[in-house]
């Protein structure tokens, strides 16, 4: 499965940011291994690999800490400026994973700091959809083989 | 013919799941298979379908698990007063609606449009039905893993799960070969079976976290393409004269090959991601858990249908429980087995440590 361009260039990408976001629907869920972030999406089968920066800044925003507070979180850190945070976050809104919410904006950790400070990666997020939907019509897989089908039928 | 929607598909499951039962003195044969945990005694038709239910399983001889009885009704409107399958209507499909919708009426279940081939299956009750338009109206995968969406089902249910990944082991202790299709599971295993190690399976295993990771073999057919099928030395070990699999593959059994009986369960004791490597040996690295989970669940759970949340939740906690390795795969099948033999013999000592290769 290959990681589709994860590049932060967003069509929203001069959207105001949110005061604070949420987890975009209950169709997203998260695990977190070693402290890096994978998110699936239920709806479509889709999923999110996120670097240890992302990791990070996907794990504070989607607990509900403030946009402000993140984003003071990472003055200092290298991999984290405030433009390419502003970049990530659109780019989370866009893939589906985070919406604006009402809710009143958490305090970062104290840890928070420190750890994106320690982060060797750019924010990034990688989507692994090449099957995704697909594949549930083929349950022996290699549809990437030229067979010309299967051909799901998506009737919208 | 009639067509369903979102809304009645709960209705028209429990419509096909009752038809199947009402004709169930009507279907001309039985196959019983005794799988781990499960005596599954499928109800259908002569034919196709019913050679694959003699030939596809590796039945086991007494297991630890619990056994639980299971019946499937594989019909089409030929027998009894079975119906005729209906369509989906001109309605937004998604699979993930589709499951949704069924396990709130605490029923799975799949559909493949092509050919209106229904799948359903009660948990609650272990029963189930297949319903095609005819005797052979079914997807050509079926024959190679027959009731695999049902199995999957019923162990997901009881908290097991069926791996889209391949297995070798020595002396009960194995490794779980992980990735999309084309990534070079099957020849691995293929190299390891041809060398002395064992394996519960190139493609489908079912797996367990009751006392670590346990795997346990289902499905004996093994693939190769003509390629690695030559590459491998098979053409000389099985001969070419088997017609090819609607994948243009060669298909075998593991017992043509496997060195001794399949083993009924393998501690697996690490996760590798098998690619093909530019170098003649074989090498393995550590890699991320976040790495290892994606290449596992993300072929694993789409090619399943529905449990998707509990299969996320499941193969994360096997992925925390094993070191994680990338295989980069030599040229010779012989130093590839070697390559994992060595390394599993060191395991758990060694497998911890940040680096192994040749």
């Amino acid at each position: 499965m290959r990681p589709a361009a994860a590049g932060l260039q967003s069509g929203v990408r001069n959207m105001p940011l949110s005061e604070v976001y949420a987890v975009a629907s209950k169709d997203i869920v998260f695990e977190s291994f070693d402290g890096e972030a994978v998110v699936l999406d239920l709806s479509n089968g889709k999923y999110f690999g996120f670097s240890d920066s992302g990791s990070k800044v996907w794990q504070a925003l989607s607990s509900g800490v403030g946009t402000e507070a993140l984003i003071r979180s990472a003055v200092g850190a290298a991999m984290v400026s405030a433009d390419a945070l502003e970049a990530f976050i659109a780019r989370l809104v866009e893939l589906g994973l985070l919406a604006p919410s009402g809710a009143t904006p958490l305090p970062s950790s104290d840890d928070l700091p420190a750890a994106l400070a320690a982060a060797s990666e750019p924010l990034d997020v990688s989507v692994h959809d090449d099957l995704a939907d697909l594949i549930t019509v083929d349950p022996i897989h290699e549809v990437e083989e030229p067979l010309g089908w299967p051909a799901v039928k998506q009737v919208s | 013919m009639p067509r369903v929607t979102l809304e009645t598909l709960p209705d028209y499951a429990r419509f096909l799941l009752a038809a199947a039962e009402s004709a169930a003195g009507q279907f001309p044969v039985q196959r019983a298979v005794r799988l781990p945990g499960l005596d599954l005694t499928a109800h259908l038709d002569a034919g196709a379908l019913a050679d694959a239910m003699d030939q596809a399983f590796i039945g086991t001889n007494g297991d630890r698990l619990d056994s639980r009885q299971c019946h499937i009704f594989i019909g089409h409107p030929g027998i009894g007063d079975m119906p005729v399958p209906a369509s989906w209507g001109d309605a937004h499909f998604t699979e993930h609606g589709f499951a949704q919708k069924l396990a709130e009426a605490g029923l799975r279940g799949h559909h493949f449009h092509d050919l209106d081939f229904w799948q359903i299956y009660d948990p609650g009750r272990r029963v189930g039905v297949q319903l095609m338009r005819s005797a052979d109206a079914f997807p050509p995968w079926e024959q190679g893993a027959p009731l695999r969406a049902v199995l999957h089902w019923e162990y997901a249910a009881r908290g097991m799960r069926l791996a889209h990944a391949g297995t070798l082991g020595i002396d009960g202790k194995g490794v779980l070969l992980a990735g999309a299709g084309g990534a070079g599971k099957s020849g691995t295993v293929v190299a390891g079976l041809l060398n002395g190690l064992d394996s519960v399976g190139d493609d489908y295993v079912l797996i367990d976290l009751e006392n670590g990771v346990t795997a346990r073999p289902l499905f004996s057919i093994l693939k190769q393409d003509p390629k690695g099928f030559a590459r491998l030395g098979l053409e000389r070990r099985l001969g070419t004269d088997r017609p090819l699999n609607w994948q243009g593959k060669h298909t075998f059994h593991i017992d043509e090959i496997a060195p001794r009986p399949v083993p009924a369960t393998l501690d697996i004791v690490m996760l590798m991601v098998p690619h093909i490597g530019d170098g003649e040996a074989s090498s393995i690295v550590p890699m991320s858990r976040k790495d290892a989970m994606i290449a596992l669940a993300s072929s694993g759970i789409a090619q399943m249908p529905g449990e998707r949340e509990s299969g996320f939740r499941f193969f994360s906690d096997l992925t925390r429980l094993l070191p994680c390795y990338r295989l980069f795969l030599g040229t010779r099948p012989e130093e590839i087995a070697g390559t994992i033999a060595d390394f599993l013999a060191r395991a758990p000592d060694e497998a911890e440590c940040d680096h192994a290769g040749p």
